[in-house]
């Protein structure tokens, strides 16, 4: 059985973590993922987290040499092929053809139509994409599933491999975008690039699969819906392209949540008790976004910001969490699964209701919604944004 | 079964943590923070200041909202400086503890006096300063 901890992130006996719309900013959502910070080589350290790590107990590394056969099977599949994959050149101004500029220049055009809100929120997911370096390190942090060689010819690697060469060419894709655009200061996106990198990030992971599998499987989901979003909106802005754009990074992010939630999925088959304590503890704990640690230099609340446009456009709000959570319960048939350990129950059962209780803390965040201020994004040149 | 705990005092604006290896199996303490944390979680020193006591009447009806929410059993003891993270609660609980003691009161709880409710006395001293200022 996974030991189970309580993680308590910056929990003293003064503070109640869980806040609602914050004094900064007045965001309308609740503002409740998990969002330690790491200190940038300029700001000094502030507050302190107590980390778990190597969680799960050594033994169960037999259950997941047990399937890796079935993994070899069952989730390499989801791989493409790269002879079969787009590449972001098939999706941008062709530098070799004569029409280069003239194609940069309807890009620019079209660009000059969608709103500075929409572009934060791209700016938001590019930095979040191109953090990957962080994404591969985490995935090699898994007991049980790291690459140990860099060559490793577990599915665990890889999957691991391939799937970080696949969404290498996400940040690639949305980089080059907006640097055609002309709509953003590149400059302060890249240095906000090289910031969350340097940060790392913190999803409380505790080398552990199984924790691991289910906070996989959630943000491959979330990250789907928001490029989803985005390509919708762009689309009622008139870009085609960059909906096309935003739509087949979506795509891509769909077929690796199929393959992280069927490894949950064989994991709550193969010891459903230790995945059930899993999904009640990341659950606990919240999802926190990979670039919660976001900072480009002059905003100390970045994130907060970003997030706060991202919820207001309808991109990813507290009811898509809430969305997600159900939708991973019926996928992996949480409520039907028996059998379990009175820790294993109660865990079921904080799962199976938690849904409900997200969605309240969203509708009064949003009843309790001050006029949210407008804030100024370096990204765009310190124009303003409504929160 | 393990569980880990850390109380730490920061002030919002007090800057330095040691960065230490705490000699424990498997635990690591981290040093974080540059910015502030976008709203969870946040540390805040500075005690809400109360003019008057509440009454027991309102000390009373808070201890069963926050019985009914953590689902204390009948003879669980509860005082009025019992802290909601003694009880067991997790930071969801708190935020629906406030939500009810809304409902109850017919008040509405601003985000800064929430961060600094976390036992039964502080949320009934509260309760009774916003009802005050309501009439």
């Amino acid at each position: 059985m996974a030991m189970k901890v309580n993680v308590l992130n910056f929990e003293s006996r003064k503070c109640p973590a869980f806040a609602l719309p914050s004094a900064v900013g007045s965001c309308r959502y609740p503002k409740f993922f998990v969002a330690s910070t790491l200190p940038s080589r300029s700001k000094p350290a502030r507050e302190a987290r107590v980390q778990v790590t190597h969680s799960m107990p050594p033994h169960k590394i037999e259950i997941l040499k047990s399937i890796e056969g079935w993994a070899h099977d069952n989730i390499l599949v989801h791989l493409k092929p790269v002879e079969k994959c787009w590449q972001p050149q098939d999706f941008l101004p062709d530098p070799a053809s004569d029409g280069f500029h003239d194609q940069v220049k309807e890009l620019r055009e079209r660009a000059k139509e969608i709103p500075d809100d929409y572009f934060v929120v791209l700016v938001g997911n590019m930095v979040t994409e191109e953090a990957l370096p962080t994404y591969l390190t985490m995935l090699n942090t898994i007991d049980g599933m790291r690459d140990e060689t860099g060559t490793d010819a577990t599915p665990w690697a890889i999957w691991a491999r391939a799937w970080t060469a696949e969404e290498n060419r996400h940040g690639d894709l949305l980089n080059k975008y907006l640097y055609l655009s002309g709509r953003v200061d590149m400059k302060q996106v890249e240095k906000t690039v090289q910031y969350l990198v340097g940060s790392g990030m913190d999803p409380a992971m505790e080398n552990n699969p199984y924790l691991g599998s289910i906070y996989t499987s959630f943000q491959e989901r979330a990250t789907f819906m928001v490029h989803g979003n985005m390509a919708r909106q762009a689309m009622e802005h008139g870009s085609i392209k960059l909906a096309q754009i935003c739509g087949t990074i979506a795509a891509d992010e769909k077929r690796h949540e199929t393959a992280y939630t069927k490894i949950a999925g064989k994991l709550f088959e193969v010891d459903p008790d230790t995945t059930m304590l899993a999904f009640a503890n990341m659950m606990k704990k919240k999802i926190s976004m990979p670039a919660h640690l976001m900072y480009d230099g002059r905003d100390d609340n970045l994130f907060h910001h970003f997030w706060a446009v991202d919820q207001r456009l309808g991109i990813y709000t507290a009811g898509d969490y809430a969305d997600i959570l159900e939708h991973m319960v019926a996928r992996w048939k949480v409520e039907n699964i028996t059998g379990l350990s009175a820790e294993g129950q109660e865990a079921q059962d904080y799962v199976c209701n938690l849904s409900p209780r997200i969605r309240r803390l969203g509708e009064r965040a949003r009843e309790m919604a001050k006029q949210a201020p407008k804030v100024p994004f370096s990204w765009i040149y310190d124009r303003e944004v409504q929160l | 079964m393990a569980s880990v705990s850390a109380n730490f005092v920061c002030s919002r604006t007090s800057i330095r943590l040691p960065n230490q290896m705490i000699t424990s199996k498997s635990l690591r303490l981290a040093t974080v923070g540059w910015g502030r944390t976008p709203g969870f979680p946040r540390l805040t020193s500075s005690r809400f200041q109360i003019s008057c006591a509440a009454k027991q009447e309102t000390v009373d009806k808070v201890c069963e909202i926050v019985r009914k929410q953590l689902a204390l059993p009948a003879d669980k003891e509860i005082t009025p400086q019992t802290t909601f993270t003694d009880l067991g609660a997790d930071s969801l609980d708190t935020v629906e503890i406030v939500m009810g003691l809304e409902e109850e009161f017919d008040i509405t709880v601003q985000e800064d006096n929430q961060d600094n409710i976390s036992c039964i006395q502080e949320a009934a001293d509260l309760i009774e300063q916003l009802v005050a200022n309501k009439s």
